[in-house]
């Protein structure tokens, strides 16, 4: 038994579904969990995560902005503050949300908060644009 | 005896007393669907961050001040989540009798005992009964959002690390379907993570050596963090949901029993007419009777 949790405060986008290996987007770089994994637990950078489900060899991709990963005994949970796959991604909204952040990146007046807040705005929307583009070609 | 009028008159009313009951019902079954949307949403997150969390506890790397356990526990603090607006049935005075209760069992047990009202019909209800809380919020926007749950779960963990309390509870109404909810107490802090890990329950047999990235100290700060501003909102959002349901149920009565009040009046109202009419037409004929002879 090796499950695949993905919650995020809106909803939950996996709810235990049993899994051959898993991607996750760690802070120290990609990790891969596969069953029988050491306990860990680590934080999450904006990225892609990619996951086969048991007996099917079809990779399915959530891209996910920030939050934590944990591996236990049973599997892994994925908090991420938001998770999006390729049918909840509208293109245009992405280019306006990274024009947006961009555009406040070389503003002159912003905070150092803000600039931190922007950066990583334009990362998630990066992560986005590449899920997007892994799918179309894919197809 | 009234009059015909005043029968006509009382049913008019009792139509338009209907028609707003109707209406509030119509507006809380739409905001209960949305209400109801966000908590089913939060849930698994709410429950997945605490098992998380209890996970990395039971490995022992990590002690957190938030996480230890307090035998004796002498500062107390009371959150009593309401809301601002009635008609909601018993949705306000179960909290409120509630926590009065848990107020008076508490009292001889702890040295010290504060309250926090949220929602005005709690804070009004506890001030008629001479409790000086150390805050309330009333007015709060339409919906909570997350960020004012944040701002007060923030300030309960300072509250808690300074020392002023070494534990809070939270009162509110339990979310459980549309037509129901319960009012429940929760000890938010310090947190009791004892129940939800998997590892303590010797799930998979694994061993309780966990890597980390980054070092332990850093990811539990911020994951307690967390953990503490979704439980709030969390329990908010319960509250909030269970409000709306309530309000719907509380309407729908109250427009049933409108409903049978008119059928009643107009029973009446025909009564008292044919009675009427009754009586004039034996007047008429003894009328014509006396006439004849």
């Amino acid at each position: 038994m090796f499950t695949l949790t993905l919650v995020t405060p809106e909803r939950r986008v996996i709810a235990g579904a049993e899994i051959e290996e898993v991607f996750v987007p760690g802070d120290r770089g990609e990790l891969n969990f596969l069953p029988g994994h050491a306990p860990l637990m680590t934080t999450l950078r904006p990225g892609i995560v990619r996951y086969r489900l048991k007996g099917d060899s079809t990779v399915h991709r959530v891209a996910v902005s920030s939050g934590y990963a944990q591996v236990n005994g049973v599997g892994v949970n994925v908090l991420a503050e938001t998770a999006e796959t390729v049918d909840s991604l509208n293109p245009a909204e992405i280019d306006a949300a990274l024009a947006e952040a961009e555009a406040r990146l070389t503003a002159h007046d912003a905070t150092v908060e803000e600039l931190e807040e922007m950066t990583h705005k334009v990362e998630v929307a990066r992560v986005h644009k590449e899920l997007l583009s892994d799918s179309s070609a894919a197809h | 005896m009234p009059s015909l009028k005043d029968i006509r008159s009382r049913i008019d009313s009792t139509k338009n007393t209907q028609q707003i009951t109707r209406a509030m019902k119509m507006v809380s079954a739409a905001k209960l669907r949305r209400a109801q949307q966000a908590i089913v949403n939060l849930r698994p997150y709410a429950n997945t961050i605490l098992s998380v969390i209890a996970d990395v506890a039971a490995t022992g790397v990590v002690s957190h001040p938030l996480l230890e356990p307090n035998e004796n526990p002498q500062k107390l603090l009371v959150v009593v989540i309401t809301s601002d607006r009635g008609l909601a049935g018993g949705f306000n005075s179960n909290v409120n009798k509630f926590a009065d209760r848990l107020l008076k069992e508490v009292k001889g047990k702890y040295a010290k005992v504060d309250t926090i009202f949220i929602g005005r019909k709690g804070s009004d209800f506890f001030k008629r009964r001479g409790y000086q809380a150390v805050d309330s919020i009333i007015n709060l926007a339409k919906d909570i959002s997350y960020d004012y749950a944040a701002h007060m779960a923030n300030r309960l963990m300072d509250d808690f690390n300074k020392g002023d309390y070494d534990e809070v509870r939270l009162v509110y109404n339990e979310f459980k379907s549309a037509i129901s909810q319960e009012v429940v107490s929760e000890t938010l802090l310090p947190i009791d993570a004892t129940k939800a890990s998997s590892l303590a329950k010797g799930e998979g047999g694994f061993s309780t050596d966990m890597i980390f990235e980054p070092a332990p100290e850093k990811i539990m700060d911020q994951l307690i963090a967390k953990h503490i501003i979704v439980q709030v909102y969390r329990c908010m959002a319960e509250s909030v949901a269970a409000e709306h349901g309530a309000r719907m149920t509380a309407m729908e009565n109250a427009t049933k029993n409108a409903g049978e009040m008119i059928n009643i009046l107009t029973l009446n109202y025909n009564k008292l007419r044919q009675a009427a009419i009754t009586t004039e037409l034996i007047e008429i004929t003894s009328g014509a009777e006396a006439l004849k002879g």
